[in-house]
């Protein structure tokens, strides 16, 4: 049985996530987390105390140090910054800004607002930088920064990032950005351009690298899972939250296993191949972070385990006598049951064939001598089989399921209807639909009254956004008193666009003003083909000729689509919905197999969207600029009144003591009110930021491959020059 | 004090089992023998030979057995095995041979039984029969089911003695027909053994098990009519599962019989006593399956005690205190010969299973073809339990199945709460509903691989009632799913008792109408949990209830043509009028309501409110000001500064945040429970105050006594 080779208590409460190791003085580890109050504590068991001088305050207590950072704290990281000193740095971030410091010196090396906040930090080399970065994921944009402060990288993605990795994605020796966001996606950034995205069920709340091309994910949802590029080797789920992964060598195997500390206090080890459980130990609160130092200063690296109580377990890698085997499993005897678990149910399945054989035959009997008084509701003559309360239905009973768009009516919103029917008199008792990511929780369960089942169910979807879904269905079929049911179980994929409803051609439908062009080479039939694949239609498509037209109408109220193809080749997309363009570029480029895509857009409504926003923004800055001026009036003033009040009591002037720290609270109150306008201020600037992020990630998605990027990057100098009109012209033709 | 370390090792499968169906025998050599009986039918006897059963007898399937015992002359070995299938009780000799068939004429099947000498105790649902040399002796009718029955030992006590354990919380003590006296114990008792396996010295001392987890040694006075004395009680504040199997057996080697437990959540545990006699926790294993039966001895090898437990999917393993991890190398894992051996006959048969099921499976599909056949899935058995916890005032179900679950989906008709348990692993998820079909809750619990039990914990609102489903789906070929039915009764949080407080002020309603005496027993079933369904003998009938939330209680008195409920909580009251008037109507029956208030009840049920209530707020107002002292705590070095009272507070934290923990939501419902109790308090008054609602949440979030007893008496 593996143990914790070291355990300490903190007595200082952790935030989770925000735990890292770093080495400040370049020999020593010291591990560094996030605390309640705005303060980070470094455990510096090594015992040599920093410099006292400097900008942030230390409060020593034993081992560990007091770093005050005054502001909410939103995510941590330490690493080297510097190539050519061996000294790491820690990166604190919060919501407004981002500080990098020397912890051994107790100085700042650089601190940059970041009005986009960071909610996740990494330090390390990115592409064919020359320099390391500090990463800073925020609210829908990227920012790393170089030693000296500046920003050399930047760009936008699709929503708020959570975690963040580094790791060399593709194998050609430069590391990749991994990015995850609450839009549910996975994103791999070579530089600024993304080179793949992972569609999830749920928000990416932890990333971490694995050997080689290897990483490992975590979910909101309870999923910790390993992909290998693009493909998923496994996932898990449980119904605790992984709160962080790892990856370490735990059985000295030389293949690193993933390591999940969960919401309940649970570690465990799992196979990076199989997923399988190898070790597991537990906390009595849940885990905050895992990290890997040699931290006992004796060669070996450590797997560093630390609860959000503050309670730290170190473990070495497990001898070569523990044989992999670190649970003190007796395998003999698991085999042993597992094997014999299998007998059992293949014999358990066996009876049950026998069993229907047998009832098969009385009741085939029945039906003769009978003369037609059973049916199949009660196919047994009174007796045994009658009171085995057997759940009987017909052999040949088929349950049939349609897909279809339902437009709505007054009563009924839009849907896309999913049709379930038995093809005789047995009824759908209830129908369980498996699905992740388009209801609330991971299943949608439609359980009638009694009264009023029946053969069939219809049973309204409403995913939330256009992804392809595979919806698993379990349907319980029997008859109206059964209480043992058939379980009929299917899979049906609801396309990407499933929440379109196609227009008949003839109707007449106001053309939206937001339209995009482009130019392909395919075949037309090869767009159909996608139309088909990618739309709930009722009947496929024909290809006629060289040109197509076609109209749909959107069941969220996002007005008409159209998409147009001409003879030359050039497509025409009409919608008023920018995002929907974007998408059904990546979906098409995606089967086309293109790899550059230029796309001429215009969507004015957008852009007068866009124009209202910046305009919000400057206004937000300047309110922002003043309430800071008229707080540090306030400052002074309250320093003055403190002192007045005070030499009032000491003289035993009451009534001017009284009469100082009434204004004293007045002032107080003033100054309470102002820090929530400014608070409030701040909110709606970052609500402002987020969504000029997501137009130009949008003005990116709109273009494929390289164009994307140039996109992006030239939007980037726009606003950073604070040029608008130069900016709604990239977005337009993609170039500047 | 030695460490106890225990390995397990399983020894075969046999079907379904049910409580007390597993027992080892002395045979002529070393190790033991073990008899063990399933739901199949099959009585079977086998030893273990180098890891290898060897059988010495194995019966053909037949009706399912139900209980197993050992029986053989007064104070000797016993070595004869007794088995009750349906009404028949047979006798087996230790080599197999069956020489004896005896139908007892009951009508129901033989649910438990015991046998000392030449007296066999033969236990239905409700009768309890007593047999000598196969002659009908006693017989007597109990209030309430039977979970067991034993019978203090012949040798040591001059009389016959048998004692049953019923539903109702009581021990019955029978002499001959008649019953002696009744002890009450804290649970409903499930299984009951004799402390030493002998009944200690006088032969006069029985254990108990309860369904609620609660382990008990009582002892019965004999002789004149003293009160029966309470020993010791272990209470489950673990909230582990309900105990159903006990045995005594000296594993700790310290010369005194260990007591070991077997629980109904898998958990199997070791007891061993202190100098006061006390039993103090030694070791437990968990073993994810109801462990039906538990035994001391030595099977595997010679030498070795162990603990053999029979589990309810017919897993028969021991937890030995051999060694077993001794084959390990540096590199890879020395597998014993044997081992390899019996794995490699396994894999065979697996081999063999595999192939005929996929012919089988071919031959299932075909059937789908003819449009006259039909497809019959067999009805699986579900080992259920719904049972209410006094501690928190919750229901647990827990639902247990021979094979793997797959998922089970909840539906309820009526509002409830689903509530976390720890040691579920299935991964829930709450699907939109819609109260106006009838769902107020639909979820979904999808099962880990190999997950044959699943427990849920549920907390319900008295005054609302209806029924909980629970369909489950286990992993097995056809796919198939059985749904099952729990009812939430309008009073579901009240428990049955045999005290009632008679100076307390009471409310009560008196119903007079043309209705038989089980007409009434039928709408009491209905409204409180606890009651046997069948209609008690007598003209006369009377129950106690206690609420496990509020320790109010109530007595139903009722007789043909009149029932009348007292109790010192109005609410209670206010809810039976209510279900009982509407049951009435349906059933087109004229009832005349009348009830009496006692205004002074109200005072009285605020007063037994009070500590609850004080203690839970001031726990909460503690807890919240956890996060805050230990903020300061961070700041400051020294908490010199701070007043006593704040640095208790931070001492404590842990503990008051578990017990915060521990019981969610408490004090919404006593602020719910307050708050029923004032709208009833005025509804027969035939005043609505649901306006003034708001006033008294305010009166509650700045809590005084005095100040809310007051609010209550202000007319509004």
């Amino acid at each position: 049985m593996l143990v914790p080779i070291f355990n300490l208590k903190l007595n200082h409460k952790v935030n989770p996530h925000m735990v890292t190791v770093g080495r400040y003085d370049g020999i020593h580890s010291s591990l560094t987390c996030a605390t309640t109050a705005g303060k980070v504590f470094i455990h510096n068991p090594h015992s040599k105390k920093f410099s006292q001088e400097g900008p942030v305050s230390f409060a020593s207590d034993s081992d560990v140090n007091l770093l005050s950072i005054n502001q909410q704290v939103a995510a941590l990281g330490a690493g080297r910054l510097d190539v050519n000193s061996d000294k790491d740095v820690l990166a604190v971030g919060t919501q407004t800004n981002l500080m990098v410091y020397d912890v051994n010196n107790n100085s700042d090396i650089f601190y940059r607002e970041t009005p986009d906040g960071s909610n996740s930090i990494t330090i390390g080399r990115l592409g064919s930088y020359d320099q390391p970065l500090v990463i800073i994921g925020g609210n829908c944009s990227l920012q790393g920064y170089d030693m000296e402060g500046l920003d050399s990288f930047w760009t936008v993605t699709g929503d708020n990032v959570c975690s963040l990795a580094l790791l060399d994605f593709n194998n050609d020796g430069q590391n990749e950005l991994i990015v995850g966001s609450e839009d549910y996606d996975i994103r791999v950034f070579k530089e600024d351009e993304i080179i793949a995205e992972l569609t999830e069920t749920d928000t990416i709340t932890c990333l971490c690298e694995m050997q080689d091309t290897k990483f490992g994910y975590a979910l909101a949802n309870g999923t910790v899972g390993v992909y290998d590029r693009n493909a998923r080797y496994w996932r898990i789920k449980s119904k605790n939250q992984p709160m962080t992964i790892h990856g370490f060598d735990l059985d000295s195997d030389g293949v690193l296993e993933l390591i999940t500390g969960w919401s309940n206090g649970k570690v465990d080890a799992r196979s990076d191949r199989t997923g399988e459980v190898i070790f597991k130990d537990n906390f009595t609160c849940a885990v905050a972070g895992i990290v890997q130092s040699d931290y006992r200063h004796d060669g070996t690296e450590q797997l560093i385990c630390v609860s959000t109580e503050g309670e730290v377990r170190g473990y070495n890698p497990a001898t070569k006598d523990m044989a992999g085997n670190l649970m003190d499993t007796n395998f003999e005897q698991d085999t042993v049951r597992e094997v014999s678990q299998r007998i059992q149910n293949l014999k358990m399945e066996l009876k049950n064939y026998d069993q229907n054989t047998k009832a098969g035959s009385v009741a085939a009997a029945a039906k003769i001598s009978g003369g037609g008084s059973f049916s199949a509701e009660r196919p047994f003559p009174p007796g045994e089989f009658d009171k085995a309360r057997m759940g009987v239905i017909p052999a040949a009973t088929q349950l049939q399921t349609t897909l279809t768009v339902y437009p709505g009516d007054p009563e009924t919103s839009p849907h896309i209807e999913l049709f379930i029917g038995t093809t005789n008199e047995t009824a759908v008792r209830v129908v369980m639909i498996f699905a992740e990511g388009i209801f609330e929780g991971e299943s949608h369960v439609v359980h009638p009254q009694q009264s009023k089942v029946s053969t069939i169910m219809k049973i309204p979807i409403i995913p939330p956004k256009d992804v392809t879904v595979d919806l698993h269905i379990k349907a319980l079929i029997g008859y109206k008193t059964s209480s043992q049911f058939h379980v009929f179980e299917l899979t049906r994929q609801l396309p990407k666009f499933s929440m379109y409803q196609l227009l008949p051609p003839q109707a007449e439908v106001q053309e939206p003003g937001g339209h995009c062009t482009f130019q392909i080479n395919d075949r037309i039939s090869r767009v159909v083909l996608w139309i088909n694949q990618s739309f709930l239609l009722q009947e496929d498509l024909a290809c006629e000729g060289q040109q197509l037209s076609i109209a749909f109408l959107s069941l969220r109220g996002s007005g008409p689509l159209f998409i147009k193809i001409e003879q030359s080749g050039q497509v025409m997309i009409r919608t008023d919905d920018m995002d929907l363009a974007a998408e059904i570029i990546q979906s098409l480029s995606n089967f086309l197999n293109m790899e550059d895509l230029q796309v001429i857009a215009d969507f004015p409504e957008d852009m007068e969207k866009l124009r209202q926003i910046l305009v919000k923004v400057d206004e937000f800055h300047s309110v922002r600029q003043k309430l800071t001026a008229e707080m540090a009036d306030h400052s002074n003033l309250i320093r003055n009144m403190v002192v007045r009040a005070e030499d009032a009591r000491i003289m035993g002037d009451m009534k001017n003591m009284r009469k100082g720290y009434m204004e004293l609270f007045n002032l107080n109150r003033d100054l309470i009110n102002g820090y929530k306008i400014r608070c409030s201020n701040h909110q709606e600037l970052l609500n402002c930021l987020k969504q000029v992020n997501q137009v130009i990630q949008k003005a990116g998605k709109l273009r494929v491959g390289k164009y994307k990027t140039q996109v992006i990057s030239a939007c980037r100098v726009a606003i950073k020059n604070n040029n608008v009109n130069s900016l709604f012209k990239i977005i337009k033709s993609g170039a500047s | 004090m030695m460490e106890l370390n225990l390995s397990r090792v399983d020894y075969v499968q046999v079907g379904v089992t049910s409580q007390k169906c597993m027992k080892l025998l002395h045979g002529s050599g070393k190790t033991q023998k073990i008899v063990i009986a399933d739901h199949d039918g099959v009585l079977q006897c086998f030893g273990m030979k180098k890891g290898e059963p060897t059988h010495i007898f194995k019966t053909s399937p037949s009706q399912k057995i139900n209980r197993l015992e050992l029986g053989g002359p007064v104070g000797g070995t016993r070595d004869r095995i007794f088995i009750g299938v349906g009404p028949e009780v047979r006798g087996y000799s230790k080599k197999g041979k069956n020489f004896l068939s005896f139908d007892t004429n009951m009508s129901e099947p033989i649910q438990s039984m015991y046998v000392e000498g030449a007296d066999l105790f033969c236990c239905g649902n409700f009768i309890y029969n007593h047999y000598r040399d196969c002659k009908d002796a006693n017989y007597f009718l109990s209030g309430d089911q039977i979970s067991d029955v034993i019978c203090l030992p012949v040798n040591k006590t001059t009389d016959i003695i048998p004692v049953l354990a019923c539903q109702d919380r009581v021990l019955r003590v029978i002499q001959e027909s008649e019953l002696m006296y009744e002890v009450e114990v804290p649970g409903p008792p499930v299984v009951l053994q004799l402390y030493g396996n002998d009944g200690g010295e006088e032969g006069n001392e029985i254990l108990f098990g309860t369904s609620d987890g609660r382990i008990g040694l009582v002892e019965s006075k004999l002789g004149g009519k003293l009160a029966p004395s309470h020993r010791w009680e272990l209470t489950n504040d673990k909230r582990n599962g309900g105990v159903i199997s006990l045995d005594n057996f000296d594993i700790t080697l310290d010369g005194v019989k260990d007591l070991i437990v077997g629980r109904d959540d898998g958990l199997v545990e070791i007891y061993s006593y202190d100098e006061v006699e006390e039993p103090i926790h030694r070791f437990s294993h968990t073993c994810s399956e109801s462990v039906t039966s538990v035994q001391g001895g030595s099977v595997g090898s010679t030498g070795y005690d162990e603990i053999v437990c029979a589990t309810y999917a017919g897993w028969v393993l021991g937890l030995t205190t051999e060694p077993l991890t001794k084959g390990m190398g540096p590199t890879e894992v020395h597998i014993a010969t044997t081992t390899t051996n019996k794995l490699h006959s396994l894999k065979e048969e697996l081999d063999g299973l595999q192939q005929k099921v996929a012919t089988e499976r071919e031959k299932y599909q075909e059937t789908a073809q003819s449009t006259s056949a039909i497809s019959a899935v067999p009805y699986f058995a579900v080992n259920d339990k719904f049972v209410l916890n006094r501690e928190d005032a919750s229901y647990t179900l827990s639902l247990e199945l021979q094979m793997p679950i797959d998922n089970v989906l909840l539906q309820s008709d009526v509002p409830i709460d689903l509530l976390d348990v720890e040691k579920n692993s299935a991964v829930v998820s709450y699907s939109a509903c819609n109260p106006e079909e009838g769902n107020f809750l639909l979820a979904t619990y999808r099962c880990q691989a190999n997950t044959t039990r699943l427990e849920l914990k549920i907390r319900s609102i008295e005054g609302q009632y209806g029924t909980l489903q629970a369909y489950i789906t286990p992993r097995i070929q056809p796919k198939m799913c059985q749904v099952k039915q729990y009812q939430i009764k309008p009073l579901s949080l009240h428990q049955r008792t045999h005290v009632f407080d008679n100076s307390r002020p009471h409310n009560s309603l008196t119903l007079t109408g043309q209705f038989s005496l089980a007409e009434m027993h039928a709408w009491i079933v209905y409204c409180l949990p606890e009651i046997p369904e069948r209609t008690p003998p007598g003209d006369n009938v009377v129950f106690h209830f206690v609420s496990t939330f509020l320790d109010t209680q109530l007595e139903c008195c009722y007789k043909k043509g009149e029932a009348i409920f007292r109790s010192d909580n109005i609410s209670t009251i206010s809810i039976l009028k209510d279900v009982l008037s509407k049951e009435a109507t349906k059933k087109k029956i004229r009832l005349d309501i009348s009830y009496e208030i006692n205004d002074d009840s109200i005072p009285y049920t605020l007063n037994l409110l009070h500590p609850k209530l004080e203690h839970h707020l001031l726990l909460a107002k503690k807890v919240q000001l956890i996060d805050a002292l230990k903020e300061l705590q961070v700041h400051e070095n020294n908490l010199d500064f701070m007043s006593p009272e704040y640095r208790q507070i931070l001492d404590d934290a842990n503990d008051l945040q578990l017990e915060y923990k521990k019981q969610p939501c408490h004090l919404e419902r006593l602020y719910g429970m307050i708050t029923d109790l004032y709208i009833d308090k005025f509804k027969f008054k035939g005043q609505n105050v649901k306006t003034r609602v708001p006033s008294l949440l305010e009166v509650l979030d700045n809590y005084d006594l005095q100040s809310l007893v007051q609010f209550f008496e202000a007319s509004a």
